[in-house]
C-alpha cells in the first residue's frame, strides 16, 4: 500500500481531484452548474431518463395503488361506477392522447395569454437529495428554454422556474423552495405580498405568502395570483388558496400558508412559457 | 495466459457493462416516483461506485467513483464536483480498507453502504439544509436520512452481485496461480 502512494496511479488520482475541485470552484463562482461537463452528461442521460420516465409512469401508478389500498377500498365503490365510464373513454388512452388533452388546455391558457409562447414538456427526473420537489423536464436551449422561464402545469397554474436549462433537458426550482420568490396577489382583496417556500411546508407540497399586511382581509380559501411586478413571472398565473393565515415572527405582517392549485410533487407534464 | 487482444478485449466488455449499469442507476435514482417511500428514495449510484471499488482496484474504483459523481452531481443539481470528489475517495478508501481488512461478504457491503451513504446524505443535508438555516430541518433529516440509507442498503447488495459478476466474468487470466 505504501508502494501506491509513490506511483503514476496516485499522481493520477491526485490530479482528478484536483480538477473536481478546480470544477467545484469554477461551477460554485459561476452561479452553480452550468458547465461543459453538465451539458455533457445531460445530453448523454436525458434520452435514457425519458424513456424510463414513461414505463415508470406505470410503474409508479400501480406502486401508488398499492401503498394507498385503505383509501382505495374506501374509495372503491364510488369508482366503480365511475371506472367503467372512464374504461370506455380510456381504452386507447396513451402518451400522445395525454399530450393532446394538455395541449388543449394550453389553447385556452394561450386563448387568454396570446402574447405568450410554450413549450410542452414531461417530468423526467427527480432526485432524492432535493427536499423541495424540484424536477428535470425533457426540453432545454435547442427547444428554447433559458434559465429564468416560468414553468406551469396544464392547467396554467404555478409550478416554478427554470434554474439551469442544458441542451435537451432543464431543472425547474418549484415554488416549495425557499430560494423561490414572485411577486404575488390575493385576487379578491388586492393586497401585495411574496410567494416562497418553506421547509416547513414544503413536505406537505405547500408554499407560503409572506408580508403580507397586517390589515389585509384576506381569508381562508382566497386565491393567490402573480403580479408580474419585476418581469421575472407572467402576470396572473394561478398559485394556489390560501389554507391559514399565521403571525410572522416579527410581527409586522403576516404569513399565509398557500396551497399550490397545482400538483407540485407529484406533476408529470408541465408549460414552460419561453415568451410573454 | 490470455492473449493481449483477448485481455483488452475482454476489458472494454467489461467497463462497457459498467458504464451501462452506471446509466441505469442514474435512471432508476431519478425515476419520478420510483421506490419512494415518504420523502425517502434509494439511491443507487453510490452502491454501484462502490461495488466497483471493491471488486476492482482503488485506482479504477476512485475514477469510477468521481464519474458516479460527477452523474449524481448533475442529477441532484449540487454543484459539479462536490459528490464526485467526495464519492472518488469514499470509493478509494473502501477499495483500501476491503484489501487490507474486509472479508467481503453481501451483509459486509450492505453495511459498508449504509455507513458511506449515512455519511453523504449527512454532509448533504448539513451543507445544503442545516446551514442555510431551514425551519423544520429535524424532522426532515429523520424522516428522509436513516429510511433512505436502509433502503440503498438493502438494494446495494444486487448492484454488489451484478458487479462482482462481471468482474469475475471478464477478469484477466495472467496465468499466475
Amino acid at each position: 500500500m505504501k508502494d501506491f502512494f509513490e506511483t503514476w496511479k496516485f499522481r493520477i488520482l491526485i490530479a482528478v481531484a484536483v480538477f473536481l475541485a478546480g470544477l467545484m470552484a469554477y461551477a460554485a463562482a459561476n452561479g452553480r452548474l452550468t458547465a461543459a461537463p453538465q451539458e455533457l452528461l445531460s445530453v448523454a442521460v436525458s434520452p435514457f431518463q425519458k424513456v424510463a420516465s414513461l414505463i415508470g409512469g406505470g410503474v409508479s401508478s400501480v406502486w401508488d395503488k398499492y401503498t394507498s389500498i385503505d383509501e382505495t377500498m374506501e374509495e372503491n365503490e364510488t369508482l366503480r361506477e365511475e371506472n367503467a365510464e372512464l374504461r370506455r373513454q380510456l381504452v386507447d388512452y396513451d402518451k400522445l392522447k395525454a399530450e393532446n388533452e394538455a395541449f388543449k388546455n394550453l389553447a385556452g391558457i394561450q386563448e387568454d395569454n396570446p402574447e405568450m409562447s410554450f413549450v410542452s414538456a414531461f417530468v423526467i427526473g427527480r432526485d432524492a437529495l432535493d427536499a423541495f420537489g424540484g424536477f428535470t423536464l425533457d426540453k432545454g436551449t435547442t427547444q428554447g428554454v433559458e434559465r429564468g422561464d416560468t414553468v406551469i402545469d396544464d392547467e396554467g397554474q404555478l409550478l416554478g422556474t427554470v434554474i439551469e436549462a442544458d441542451l435537451t433537458s432543464c431543472r425547474v426550482l418549484t415554488i416549495l423552495h425557499p430560494s423561490f420568490n414572485a411577486a404575488g396577489v390575493v385576487s379578491r382583496t388586492r393586497d401585495n405580498g411574496i410567494l416562497t417556500g418553506d421547509a416547513s411546508y414544503a413536505a406537505v407540497g405547500q408554499c407560503i405568502f409572506t408580508d403580507l399586511s397586517r390589515e389585509s382581509m384576506a381569508s381562508v380559501g382566497d386565491e393567490v395570483i402573480t403580479t408580474g411586478l419585476g418581469g421575472v413571472y407572467p402576470a396572473n398565473i394561478l398559485v394556489g388558496r390560501i389554507v391559514s393565515i399565521e403571525p410572522e415572527a416579527s410581527g409586522t405582517s403576516v404569513i399565509a400558508v398557500i396551497q399550490p392549485d397545482a400538483d407540485v410533487l407529484g406533476v408529470k407534464q408541465a408549460f414552460i412559457i419561453t415568451d410573454y | 495466459m490470455e492473449s493481449r487482444r483477448k485481455r483488452r478485449r475482454s476489458q472494454l466488455y467489461k467497463w462497457g457493462l459498467y458504464f451501462l449499469l452506471l446509466l441505469a442507476c442514474t435512471v432508476l435514482q431519478t425515476l419520478p416516483g420510483f421506490l419512494q417511500f415518504g420523502q425517502a428514495k434509494p439511491v443507487f449510484l453510490l452502491s454501484l461506485a462502490l461495488a466497483v471499488a471493491v471488486c476492482e482496484d482503488e485506482f479504477s474504483g476512485a475514477l469510477f467513483g468521481a464519474v458516479c459523481g460527477l452523474m449524481w452531481d448533475y442529477t441532484a443539481g449540487r454543484t459539479a464536483g462536490l459528490l464526485a470528489l467526495t464519492l472518488m475517495a469514499l470509493s478509494f478508501g473502501i477499495s483500501v480498507a476491503s484489501q487490507l481488512y474486509l472479508k467481503l461478504t453481501q451483509t459486509n457491503f450492505a453495511l459498508v453502504t449504509a455507513g458511506a451513504l449515512w455519511l453523504v446524505l449527512s454532509s448533504d443535508f448539513l451543507f445544503y439544509y442545516a446551514m442555510p438555516g431551514y425551519s423544520n430541518m429535524l424532522e426532515r433529516y429523520i424522516c428522509y436520512v436513516p429510511l433512505t440509507v436502509l433502503l440503498s442498503a438493502v438494494l446495494a447488495i444486487p448492484f454488489y452481485r451484478a458487479v462482482s459478476w462481471i468482474s469475475t466474468t471478464f477478469k484477466i487470466d495472467n496465468g499466475v496461480i
